[in-house]
């Protein structure tokens, strides 16, 4: 025997001898969109999947969960969806993905998304407990629930208390303030005199931020001027003209008095919210998870980490009513859990993600990332209540109304996002906007929107 | 001129099988693409990839309905037309001819420097441009123009359209530098001597000496910029991302907005036939005008 064929028998002989010792991989692909602010949306499944390992071990089943996960670095949410629309058409769907609510009807039209009903209705211990709002959040135009809630948030309106201060506001007036627009009394043209004066004062380069890309946030004031998206009995898109022209109004007068940068939408992430930080803008709208950066050292200043310090600099309010007495306003974009049923693993995908809901783990994304819970237990444990953050949070979600859970609802907030970057940057009137964005919906959805002169026919 | 085949009497048996892998390169990324591109422009395809119905719809929707195209097609002739006459053609032989007219080391180090943009990556290229351009007091425009006493000017949100042509002007202008930089030296040194000789001054050498040198090549350059440009938008994407709304998307740009923004595949690909549609009408219109056939017609002298 020669020695090359000696060295491959002995090779081959142990890895046969070893391969019985082997379990059996199931690989789980889970896709998310890449947040650095919270891990645990991958690893409470890969959590789950540890736990189901030592039962497997226990119970001597030769099997082994593996999570394979995917944190994609599409820009947005809405582009992740679109990535894994392409990726399920062509077979390559990941076995649990997490998705924003309003895509779920899309997923489940295409036979993308597991019907959970009965799943929900046979697993009380996890699913019992569920906020029964963000069921709703959940379901397909069937009336079918074809995700699991993954998280809630709040989003709101961050004001920079020591610049009140500084230009010579009273302690009543500034902590008084969120009072006064829940009330109904402070509105959104109050809030930008504010923002003006603070600006004029010395007190803020700039007097209000908001994103720069297609979000959720600026819905917010849209509805506080009165705007619906869907119409609430037949559940078709709508776009109400009139309720529309003013929200974009007040958005142009903001950049036209120099409330707001001309350029908000071409502005970096990293440019609007180190601004906040650096105390160089007086309001940042966004939501409550921006807390992840807000407190602590990160974006180059260091804010109080610890609820009374914190809330001695910032304040919250939500949305303010457009007119005096209206109604203020908040948005919650809680994400899904949704499993494939093609996969073929289906039935595990979705165990994993039931063991992935309870609240302990939920509360674990929770508190890293500064997302409201998602049950009812979890608000009352320990690692919750600690957070003064997120207990703050809490109260916000009175007014909380969701964006429609309408398959074409993200590409109609993309041609809203441009009408609203058309007035804020000058090139168009909100009148024309408004003409530009009802022509765009009409070319790109024909008879599925029902463009309206308001809300109410 | 000699035949070729008595130049070579012993020609390869199979033909095709030396030209098979330039044809299944052809085939398999040129052809193939835009035989699916066609299939996909006559159909629904949405977000999901599905086709419902093969229908006209996408190109009814073009002719008839969307009037973002005027804009668009206005946008398109302005930045090609402004970057290939401005940078990719009128700078390029600029800096062709003055960095031949230097010393060689100091014609090689400018020519070194012009292609930096050109070898750095896109990102990094489109962000310096952003920052540039950036209005606040870190921008480096705003850095020239305050101690001048200017107002900062915020040319991605005012003037897109001249920011996309200056970027990509500046890194468009070193494929005609080089490429003409290679034709001037091509050119005898006798003939400027002889030009010099005669009394001819330097504008009367690059006149009538280098000149004519250059009308071929540029040629080349201009046709094959222009087809670039029409199709590329990278630079575009990074720097303004077409914005403010549509005010800087030329056609290519605005084909990859409406085609992957929203997921109208179907749409995108209709838009895309037209850009083929465009690109094989300029070509053709450019060949007849510039006299191209003469550019690539067998030489007049045999070569052996």
């Amino acid at each position: 025997m020669t020695r090359p064929f000696a060295l491959f028998a002995t090779v081959a002989i142990s890895v046969l001898s070893l391969s019985p010792a082997l379990a059996e991989t199931i690989t789980i692909k889970l896709s998310t969109l890449a947040e650095r602010s919270a891990p645990a949306r991958i690893t409470n499944i890969e959590a789950a999947a540890e736990i189901m390992n030592q039962q497997f071990k226990a119970a001597g089943v030769d099997k082994q969960i593996v999570i394979d996960a995917k944190s994609s670095s599409a820009k947005g949410w809405d582009d992740l969806a679109l990535e894994l629309l392409k990726a399920f058409a062509v077979g390559q769907g990941p076995d649990i993905s997490v998705l924003p609510h309003e895509w779920i009807g899309q997923f489940a039209q295409d036979g993308y998304a597991m019907a959970m009903d009965d799943r929900i209705a046979a697993t009380p211990w996890v699913y019992g407990d569920i906020l029964p709002v963000l069921w709703n959040a959940a379901k397909a135009a069937d009336g079918k629930i074809y995700g699991i809630p993954q998280d809630a948030e709040i989003r709101m309106f961050f004001y920079n208390k020591d610049m009140l201060r500084k230009i010579g506001k009273d302690e009543a007036f500034i902590n008084g303030l969120p009072e006064k627009v829940e009330r109904g009394e402070f509105t959104l043209d109050d809030l930008t005199a504010l923002s003006k004066e603070v600006v004029d004062k010395g007190g803020a380069q700039y007097g209000m931020l908001h994103r720069p890309n297609v979000g959720i946030d600026y819905l917010m004031v849209f509805q506080s001027f009165g705007v619906r998206f869907a119409d609430e009995q037949t559940g078709k898109l709508i776009f109400p003209k009139a309720e529309m022209t003013k929200a974009l109004a007040w958005y142009g007068r903001n950049a036209k008095e120099g409330v707001t940068p001309v350029d908000n939408t071409a502005m970096s992430w990293d440019a609007i919210q180190s601004a906040f930080k650096q105390e160089k803008a007086f309001i940042f709208h966004q939501g409550v998870w921006a807390l992840a950066w807000q407190v602590g050292t990160s974006m180059g200043a260091t804010w109080p980490s610890d609820g009374e310090g914190y809330f001695k600099k910032i304040g919250w309010i939500p949305a303010p009513a457009a007119e005096k007495g209206g109604q203020p306003m908040n948005l919650s974009h809680p994400l899904l859990y949704m499993v494939n049923p093609k996969g073929e693993h289906a039935n595990l995908a979705a165990d994993l993600v039931a063991l992935a809901t309870l609240p302990y783990f939920n509360n674990q994304h929770a508190v890293t990332s500064y997302h409201t819970a998602i049950s009812n237990a979890q608000t009352a444990m320990p690692i919750y209540k600690e957070n003064w953050a997120l207990s703050a949070a809490s109260p916000m979600m009175a007014h909380a109304r969701f964006v429609p859970n309408h398959t074409k609802f993200s590409s109609y907030n993309k041609v809203l996002f441009s009408g609203l970057q058309a007035v804020e940057t000058g090139k168009m009137t909100p009148e024309q906007a408004v003409d530009f964005i009802a022509d765009e919906l009409q070319l790109q959805f024909g008879a599925e929107i029902d463009i309206r002169d308001a809300v109410a026919k | 001129m000699i035949p070729t085949a008595q130049l070579r009497p012993h020609r390869p048996a199979q033909p095709m099988f030396y030209l098979a892998p330039a044809l299944i390169l052809l085939a398999v990324f040129f052809v193939a693409p835009i035989l699916v591109n066609a299939v996909i422009a006559f159909t629904d395809m949405g977000p999901n990839l599905r086709v419902g119905t093969l229908t006209v719809e996408n190109f009814l929707r073009i002719v008839q309905r969307d009037a973002r195209l005027p804009l668009v097609l206005m946008t398109t002739l302005i930045y090609v037309a402004a970057t290939l006459l401005l940078f990719n053609v009128g700078l390029g032989a600029l800096l062709a001819i003055a960095s031949t007219a230097i010393p060689d080391r100091l014609g090689n180090l400018f020519r070194g420097l012009w292609l930096l943009p050109r070898m750095s990556p896109a990102v990094l290229y489109g962000i310096l441009w952003i920052w540039i351009a950036d209005p606040s007091p870190s921008g480096l425009l705003t850095m020239v123009t305050a101690p001048l006493g200017l107002p900062s000017v915020n040319l991605r949100n005012d003037f897109p359209l001249l920011l996309i042509v200056l970027a990509n002007g500046v890194v468009g202008a070193s494929f005609a530098m080089v490429i003409l930089t290679a034709s001037i030296r091509a050119i005898p040194q006798h003939l400027s001597h002889a030009a010099r000789a005669d009394g001819a001054s330097e504008w009367g050498v690059l006149r009538h000496v280098v000149a004519p040198a250059l009308s071929a090549p540029i040629r080349v350059v201009t046709l094959y910029q222009a087809l670039s440009l029409l199709t590329t938008y990278e630079y575009i994407l990074l720097i303004t991302g077409g914005g403010p709304v549509y005010d800087s998307t030329p056609y290519a740009l605005y084909i990859y907005r409406r085609a992957f923004e929203s997921g109208a595949y179907g749409y995108g690909a209709a838009l895309a036939l037209g850009l083929m549609a465009i690109g094989v009408a300029l070509t053709l219109l450019q060949w007849r005008v510039s006299r191209m056939h003469a550019t690539f017609a067998a030489p007049k002298i045999e070569i052996l």
